[in-house]
């Protein structure tokens, strides 16, 4: 008996899931390439059709005044959407993972809705409630409020776009690791604020960390939806994405694609931001599975 | 009477975890809650605490003669042990056992250098001195239970709750901790209430044991009287008496 159970060495193994070399080389070499054409080569082209003019060329249009209105309108949604989608996030991980109450599973897939609908639809929702002639249009004539065609339209559409990215980033981690620690604390008589900063949020920290970069990048590039309830306004509703396609169809190459070239660094920095996060959570993970015994993990 | 709890129920969805269940734990007492998984001894433990409540306002939950039921558990100064230490990983031992003290409202908080210097006490009385500069990740499994221990113990509680305190640790250190503690209570004399499923350790260290079944108590009474005299069939054969016979 023992003689069949310590017949399979590593070297047996091996032999049993290794692929043949060109299935490996084959692999490797589509993989690589398919990322060089899809996804670097645009990136390179971009910077090179941002600097044709030299440096010069390449800032002169960051200089005009309906850039700097669309990287401050981008900046100004970003400034507003990420920490109100990163206090929606926590709320809505803390609710879906803490209680089980009726309708929890709807309300898991609401959280992921705006990811497998179209920004676009999103952007239309929009329309439709505030709109004039949505729900809520008359309304809002009356009392000579705009959201629509103005800049609460565009951050409205953007929290909506972004919301799933920080839910979704915590709420695997809160599953993971239960809720005892929170528990302790109250019992040693932390009220629920103390808890939830002493506690929990050091817990989900880096995956917070990480669906917060990801909102973030998306709140800054979003397109879509944000082009449905923009009205393209220069000077009041235009984003950077939304600056791109613009000069780029008054065939202001050069200006198109110096902004492009900035959303293009703000992608670089999310991926590194991405890529620290990451294996800070990876790591998070680790501990916490070495925190809990093996016999409690079985 | 130090714990009392009153017909207390809770359903878990269509789970009953719990079914009118009734209990007294005396001044200073040792109580152990034996019950096989699933019989509600956690579940009573955690209702004692404040971590669960009685489904309905009959289910009352008393400290020293005073009714606790509407209380949270921050509110209960109830020590609690869960079976998993439950420490919190990003802060050291010390800051662990200091936790509960600087939890406080500002005007019953003591001083920092007098934290500190309890802390170091709860160490020392818990054998870990030396050691409140270390992560929980960086300690034993007896350790870090024991530091749950003086962690709970740093809010001076009025009764001592311990969730199968020796479930996660290897056999030896589990005999270890199991007969520390029993002089730790015979030093201290706090009220006590364990829950565990083994009854060796029940019967061992325990003042009396409570056997629980199906959410409900088959059995109150002390070692002897217990295995003397099984009062239901299940007890007969939880405890394996019916062997014997």
């Amino acid at each position: 008996m023992s003689a069949i159970a310590q017949f399979s060495p590593s070297r047996a193994r091996v032999h049993a899931t290794a692929d043949p070399a060109w299935v490996r080389w084959g692999v490797t070499f589509l993989g690589v390439g398919f990322a060089a054409a899809f996804l670097a080569l645009p990136l390179g082209v971009v910077f090179q059709e941002a600097f044709r003019h030299g440096a010069g060329g390449f800032l002169a249009p960051l200089r005009d005044t309906s850039t700097r209105s669309a990287i401050g309108l981008t900046l100004l949604v970003a400034a507003i959407v990420v920490p109100v989608n990163t206090i929606g996030g926590l709320a809505a991980a803390w609710a879906t993972c803490r209680f089980r109450f009726p309708g929890r599973r709807l309300l898991l897939a609401l959280i992921e809705m705006p990811l497998w609908v179209s920004p676009v639809v999103g952007g239309l929702l929009f329309m439709l409630l505030f709109g004039r002639q949505g729900w809520f249009g008359a309304w809002l004539i009356a009392h000579d409020v705009s959201i629509v065609f103005a800049a609460p339209g565009v951050v409205l559409a953007t929290l909506f776009v972004t919301f799933p990215f920080v839910a979704r980033c915590v709420i695997p981690q809160m599953q993971a690791q239960g809720f005892a620690e929170e528990e302790a604390a109250m019992t040693l008589g932390a009220s629920a604020w103390r808890v939830f900063w002493k506690v929990t949020l050091p817990k989900v920290k880096w995956g917070m960390t990480y669906g917060i970069i990801l909102c973030n990048a998306r709140s800054m590039g979003e397109f879509g939806a944000v082009s449905v309830v923009s009205g393209y306004i220069r000077g009041q509703t235009i984003t950077m994405p939304l600056h791109v396609e613009i000069r780029y169809n008054e065939y202001q190459t050069t200006a198109a694609f110096a902004v492009a070239s900035l959303l293009c660094l703000l992608a670089l920095a999310t991926l590194l931001g991405k890529t620290w996060s990451e294996r800070r959570l990876a790591r998070a993970f680790r501990a916490g599975a070495e925190a809990i015994p093996a016999e409690a993990r079985s | 009477m130090s714990i009392a709890v009153r017909s207390v129920s809770k359903n878990f969805g269509r789970f009953a975890a719990l079914h009118d269940v009734s209990l007294e734990v005396a001044e200073g007492e040792l109580l152990a809650l034996l019950g096989p998984s699933g019989s509600g001894k956690t579940t009573l433990l955690r209702v004692m605490a404040g971590l669960e409540f009685p489904d309905d306002a009959r289910g009352r939950v008393f400290f020293h003669g005073r009714d606790v039921t509407d209380q949270p558990a921050y509110q209960r100064r109830a020590g609690f042990v869960f079976q998993h230490y439950a420490l919190f990983p990003n802060m050291t031992v010390a800051q662990n056992v200091a936790f509960g003290l600087d939890a406080r409202p500002r005007r019953h908080r003591p001083p920092k250098a007098e934290i500190r210097a309890r802390v170091e006490h709860l160490l020392g009385v818990v054998q870990l001195e030396g050691l409140g500069a270390r992560f929980p990740a960086q300690l034993s499994g007896g350790q870090r239970q024991r530091v749950a221990l003086a962690r709970a113990l740093a809010i001076e509680p009025s009764v001592l709750l311990l969730d199968e305190p020796f479930g996660a640790l290897d056999a030896k250190v589990r005999k270890e901790l199991r007969q520390w503690i029993r002089r730790f209570h015979d030093r201290t004399r706090i009220t006590s209430v364990f829950v565990t499923h083994d009854q060796e350790e029940a019967f061992e260290i325990a003042d009396r044991v409570v056997i629980l079944d199906k959410g409900g108590i088959q059995q109150i009474g002390t070692a002897r009287e217990v295995r003397g005299g099984p009062s239901t069939p299940f007890v007969t054969e939880f405890l394996g008496l019916g062997e014997n016979i």
